[in-house]
């Protein structure tokens, strides 16, 4: 019994104490197996899961250095069962490699044919397989890769995959740092990926992906080809990657709904590769129309389902996925795992804030009271209009004046979820508003106002909650959000986390009706920034009014 | 020649070796015999022979059976001769235990003992009185030799075809009278033969010392170290599953026991095998923590409560002793030849269950430093307590004793750790408490409303924040949620919003964040916003100053009403009887269905409950001629009786003096006899105290052991219970 940081429950949860002056070396030391959880100011959470091992394995670790590093940082006694799973799950991983072999190409090679009988009888497997080459050796069909990856990973199982990569056709991209310099978890991040072939870097809005991407690029000196949400993300990769690298606007192509230019580096939006044509997916040849080196999908938890079969096809081409939330709402992690890769790397929000790299960030909940009348609505309001009722109430507006008031020298962005709220409050504020139906034309005209300064006050819908760039906004309101989504309330702090010229704390409101559902919607909203450490302060609209903040 | 007795051998033993004798052998002194001729009776009686032999080791039992394969009286040299010098050693401890003793002509056994033995000691079968030259056997034909050697270590029986034709072999051997025929098929191998043949031995193994146990070390230190871990979390998973079963008791089987998906939901709750899981419901089964209730429910008991507030050394020194004696094996559960058996069932208990588990803490106790693997310490185990009845049992017994060893903490890496160490040697300190991490009394409360006790927490403490928080993760320390269902839950649990806040407050080594403050105050603020109860009539008024008045009408202070809004009046009486009181003190209600609706008309009275009517079981069966034939006594005899009782009882008062004395037989023959005549009996019967009382009745039939008669002094139809009837005597 050591006195350590770290406790090791029974149900494969790590509690690691941050106030321990032994918690750094042990975060660091758990970080390769164990998964974050959650974070918030005392107690970090981790837990050990069979993918989390298997990552460690795929890392080089063993099960003897887990159980060491546990039994080091462990306060008390660790339960004998954890060991024993840690040692069995970490000894699955590998007794079944995917290989290149230089006479059948593709080939499931096993050094425990036990193991492999029992996964050639499994159902879901036979049909992906080949010709049986020995007792150890079984012929695949290169492109049932992916498939086959995630069969077995289901049946846990998972391949370890050492079929390599195709190099893809060279391009020479290299960083340009002139007056900024990588950071030092942006570079730790690529490397991550680069080492581990294929995965998915976590990293906090704001804390600089697209570099990330760009350093990857670097490392793969190949053509590229970069999936985005939207247009408007598309054309921001394009400018970050025309001053971060040596590539020129000519090697740059936008793939969209308006231009379809194909070029050694590809941007392409989801929208557009899902957009069917007669039933099928018309633009999933993009894939294969030229020899890419390496894959990016930014904002990988909005990944959509067709990209995700697609990717099952290209398990020879290295992909990084990015991301601030590995949370999906679908619950689909399990598929990014196995078709990008697993994470690479992440790291806490606090400790990139920490070390300056985001902006310090507090996050206010105002409680307004509705009024009688508006109690009175909500209460006989339908089911499924009530959320809508209570998120848009005018008392709501009031609150909204007196914080854009209070902080009429800060760049404030005011974000909603209905479009006639926010119709309203445009008008209310008399300030622009952008939704989904404004040109882009006119969104770039006010963004690029915002950023210089001109305007102080945007009002935005969801189409802002993704990959727009607003480097000084400071302030965001938000008077409504999609039913409780957490990577949603993730992604709109993020539009205020850019580090701040004057090292300045962002502020963002979130605005909810008391006793309503609207206030159960923004717990769960909260939650998943909780666990990130940001703790939510609590204060009144009466008090706001009065300036009480 | 006079040969001493066992009875002498017994009388002429000093008092040291008497007591010897009862330390090895309590049986013998419960009760204290009366003399040496009973004492003698008793130490050769079977049963207490079988305990004795139980008692020895291999190498003891082997002397024994050497000793008993031999002719009486034998000589020490003899014994030797047949086994091995160090028999010598043996033989003073088999005298000891009166398993073997002396006369004056040499060495005897108490009579019983050889049938103790089995017939065929060793595996050697009779003797042969036939006159034999060994020197013959040397002779033997080839196929004579390979049956010899068959039969040579026993069992010394063997089949043939037919005994008058047997193959040339046997042939040879029964002629020459190495083998004795034992009937139409079989044949053996006489003892004097089979000792020649063994060279002279007995057995073929002799065994005169323990096998070495082998394994590996383990440092002192590193055991103790995972020894108090085992510990701790034993008594974690013991409140674990108490907890959980409090928490939603489960059903036990019909049959007894925890069901196997019940079970499984321990095991996934503790996070452990399902053998532990068994492990651990019948250790705190056997403390009566837990128990199967009237209802069938698996239900912590109080003595659960009390168990959590004493120190973690009696908390587990209460279990580990239990564990030690008690006869149940627990890991007979979930095997795939024993799949009836379960947890917490009535099928558990072994007969060596105890005794094989205490032998392993002595031979751990014995081997400290060294971690034993299975088969070394199996054989080691086997050698000192053989077990001639069931070797695979003991077997499982020990791997599951030395199992279970670990999952207590009574062994760490599988050596015996200081506390188990301790607890063998009876210390009264165990160390544990000294050990084992203190609790902690602090809480950490952090703003994603989670609370970490990074600890195990005091009891109370836990009770409180169970109260009002969910448990999310267990082991070392405990993860809390908060959440709006968990603060009412506490809330209705009868805490105050300020209490709760003021327990975290108190409790929390973290300032209390606000948002869980904010949600404190929320739920608060609306539990209880709501009433709700039962009523069975109201009154209302659309004028609030005649309600007023009706309440402080003196007329009708009886009706209990309460009011509960200015125009409603509640009442716990019905509400036919509500305005029965109102209209008799001069007002004037008007009845009002639940809906609303007046009632205008006079209510017609009919039940709430909707229509119920018997269930119609078939028709009347025609009856059979015995029973109508004692419908007819029975109504016969129930007019008899009405009028002559008085008469009757002083004839038979008159008649008999005394209570019929009759035997059981005859009483069962008469009654049977009675019954067929329809004769009025005069009948003793015994109540509970055993005295006796006179009846007079009229018996109808017999059934389940009791006779069906009609009492002319209470004119109803009994029962009386047949052994009961002291004597039956015709009136």
């Amino acid at each position: 019994m050591t006195d350590g940081p770290l406790i090791v429950q029974s149900d494969k949860t790590l509690l690691l104490d941050i106030d321990h002056p032994l918690s750094t070396e042990c975060r660091r030391a758990i970080a390769p197996f164990a998964e974050l959880e959650r974070s918030p100011e005392h107690i970090h959470t981790y837990r050990l899961t069979s993918l989390g091992l298997w990552n460690a394995r795929a890392a080089g670790h063993d099960a003897e250095q887990v159980i060491d590093t546990l039994l080091k940082y462990s306060r008390y006694a660790v339960p004998h069962s954890i060991l024993v799973d840690v040692a069995e799950t970490m000894s699955r991983y590998g007794r079944l490699r995917l290989e290149s072999d230089p006479i059948h190409g593709l080939v499931l090679v096993t050094t425990d044919t036990a193991v492999l009988e029992e996964v050639i009888r499994a159902k879901k497997i036979a049909p992906l397989l080949g010709k049986r080459v020995d007792a150890e050796t079984i012929v695949i069909h290169p492109g049932q890769r992916g498939h086959i990856k995630q069969s077995l990973m289901r049946l846990g199982w998972p391949a370890e995959d050492f079929a390599g990569y195709v190099d893809g056709e060279h391009h020479e991209i290299a960083l340009v740092e002139n007056g900024w310099k990588v950071r030092p978890y942006q570079a730790l991040a690529a490397e991550g990926f680069w080492h581990g072939g294929s995965g998915v870097v976590v990293l906090p809005c704001g804390a600089g992906k697209t570099i990330v991407g760009a350093a990857a690029m670097a490392h793969a000196k190949a053509t590229t080809l970069i999936l985005v949400t939207n247009t408007i993300a598309a054309r921001q990769w394009r400018d970050e990657l025309l001053t971060r690298t040596t590539l020129t606007e000519d090697e740059i192509g936008e793939y969209s709904g308006s231009k379809k230019e194909i070029r050694a580096v590809t941007i392409a939006t989801y929208q557009v590769m899902t957009k069917k044509k007669n039933g099928v997916y018309a633009h999933l040849d993009l894939f294969d129309t030229h020899d890419w080196g390496l894959i990016i999908y930014d904002e990988v938890h909005l990944l959509p389902a067709p990209i995700f079969r697609f990717t099952a096809d290209i398990q020879s081409r290295r992909r990084l996925g990015l991301t601030a939330t590995l949370v999906r709402e679908d619950g689909l992690e399990g598929e990014v795992f196995s078709l990008i890769g697993p994470k690479r790397y992440d790291v806490p929000w606090k400790e990139i804030e920490s070390q300056g790299y985001i902006a310090p960030a507090e996050c206010i909940e105002v409680r307004v009271t509705l009024t009688e009348a508006e109690r009175l609505a909500y209460a006989t309001a339908e089911p499924e209009n009530r959320y809508r009722y209570c998120a848009t109430t005018a008392t709501k507006r009031k609150v909204v004046e007196t914080l854009t008031k209070m902080h009429a020298d800060d760049q404030v962005l005011v974000i909603g979820q209905y479009i006639d709220q926010l119709d309203e409050l445009s008008e209310v504020l008399k300030v622009p508003l952008i939704k989904g139906d404004t040109p882009i034309k006119e969104r770039e005209r006010l963004f690029n106002l915002f950023r210089t300064g001109e305007i102080k006050c945007l009002v935005v819908s969801k189409v802002a909650n993704f990959s727009i760039d607003l480097p000084d906004a400071t302030v965001a309101i938000q008077v409504s959000g999609a039913f409780g989504s957490r990577q949603e309330e993730a992604q709109r702090l993020g539009r205020i986390l850019r580090p701040k010229a004057d090292g300045r704390t962002a502020r963002f409101y979130s605005i909810v009706s008391r006793d309503t559902i609207d206030q159960d919607f923004a717990q769960n909203r909260q939650r998943f920034l909780a666990e990130q450490g940001y703790s939510y302060r609590i204060i009144d609209a009466d008090d706001v009014s009065q300036g009480k903040i | 020649m006079e040969t001493r007795s066992f009875t002498d051998y017994l009388r002429g033993l000093n008092d040291a070796a008497l007591l010897s004798l009862f330390e090895h052998r309590p049986d013998l002194m419960s009760p204290v015999p009366p003399d040496f001729a009973s004492l003698a009776v008793r130490a050769s009686s079977a049963p207490s022979l079988a305990r004795a032999v139980d008692s020895l080791n291999a190498w003891q039992f082997q002397v024994l059976e050497a000793s008993a394969a031999i002719k009486e009286p034998m000589s020490e040299k003899e014994i030797i001769s047949v086994t091995d010098s160090s028999a010598k050693f043996v033989i003073p401890y088999l005298q000891s235990l009166a398993l073997i003793y002396k006369s004056n002509d040499g060495y005897r056994l108490p009579h019983t003992l050889r049938d103790v033995l089995g017939n065929e000691p060793a595996g050697l079968g009779p003797i042969s009185m036939a006159k034999l030259s060994m020197k013959k056997l040397e002779e033997a034909p080839e196929p004579s030799k390979k049956v010899l050697e068959k039969l040579v270590w026993g069992p010394p029986r063997g089949s043939v075809g037919d005994i008058r034709n047997p193959g040339p072999g046997i042939e040879w051997l029964l002629k020459e009278n190495f083998l004795v025929p034992l009937d139409q098929r079989t044949v053996v191998l006489p003892r004097n033969v089979a000792i020649h043949l063994r060279g002279g031995k007995v057995h073929k193994h002799p065994v005169p010392n323990p096998p070495a146990l082998e394994g590996r070390k383990v440092k002192q230190d590193l055991v103790n170290h995972a020894a108090i871990a085992n510990i701790a979390t034993l008594l974690r998973w013991c409140e674990e599953i108490l907890n959980f079963w409090s928490e939603d008791p489960p059903s036990a089987l019909r049959a007894g026991g925890l069901g196997v998906r019940d079970l499984r939901a321990c095991a996934e709750h503790l996070g452990v095998e399902e053998s532990c899981a068994a492990f651990i419901a019948e250790i705190v089964y056997l403390g009566g923590l837990v128990v199967i209730d009237n209802d069938d429910r698996v239900i912590p008991t109080h003595a659960f409560d009390l168990w959590l507030t004493q120190s973690a050394e009696t908390r587990w020194r209460t279990l580990a002793s239990l564990w030690l004696v008690t006869s149940r094996a627990s890991g007979l559960v979930g095997r795939a030849d024993s799949k009836n058996i379960s947890a917490l069932g009535p099928e558990l208990d072994r007969v060596n269950a105890a005794s094989t588990r205490k032998l392993c803490v002595v031979l751990l106790n014995e081997n400290l430093e060294l971690a034993p693997d299975a088969t070394s310490f199996n054989a080691l185990a086997q050698w000192r307590a053989p077990s001639r009845r069931n070797p695979g049992m003991q077997k499982d017994l020990i791997s599951w004793t030395l199992r279970e060893a670990e999952w207590l903490g009574l062994t760490g890496q599988g050596v015996l750790s200081k506390y188990g160490r301790n607890f063998s040697n009876q210390e009264d300190s165990l160390g544990i408490d000294k050990d084992l991490p203190k609790p902690v009394d602090h809480i950490l409360i952090q703003s994603d409303n989670t609370a970490i006790a990074p600890g195990r927490l005091e009891v109370e403490i836990a009770r409180t924040l169970d109260s009002i928080a969910d448990i999310e993760s267990r082991g070392g320390a405990t993860a809390y949620r908060f959440s709006e269902t968990s603060i009412r839950r506490g809330l209705d649990h009868g805490k105050t919003g300020e209490e709760i806040r003021d327990f975290l407050r108190k409790t929390s080594k973290t300032p209390l964040p606000q948002p869980l403050d904010y949600l404190i105050t929320d739920v608060a603020k609306r539990h209880g916003r709501l009433r709700v109860g039962n009523t069975s009539a109201y009154i209302r008024c659309e004028d609030p100053t005649l309600l007023t008045q009706i309440l402080s009408d003196k007329k009708i202070e009886g009706l209990p009403l309460r009011r509960i809004a200015p125009e409603v009046l509640i009442c716990d009486l019905d509400a036919k009887d509500v305005i029965a009181t109102l209209r008799n003190a001069g007002y004037l209600p008007a009845a009002e269905s639940g809906t609303g609706v007046l009632l205008t008309a006079q209510r017609l009275n009919r039940a709430k409950s909707k229509p119920r009517p018997p269930r119609v079981i078939g028709e009347i069966e025609r009856p059979s001629e015995d029973s109508l034939a004692a419908a007819v006594r029975t109504l016969q005899a129930g007019e008899r009786s009405s009028h002559k009782q008085s008469a009757l009882r002083e004839i038979a008062n008159n008649a008999l003096g005394a209570l019929p004395r009759t035997t059981a037989n005859e009483t069962l023959e008469m009654l049977n006899q009675y019954i067929k005549e329809s004769q009025t009996l005069s009948i003793g019967y015994a109540d509970n105290n055993g005295s006796a009382t006179h009846r007079i009745v009229d018996p109808l039939s017999i059934s389940a052991g009791s006779l069906i008669a009609r009492d002319h002094g209470t004119g109803d139809v009994q029962a009386f219970r047949i052994p009961r009837i002291t004597g039956v005597a015709p009136l």
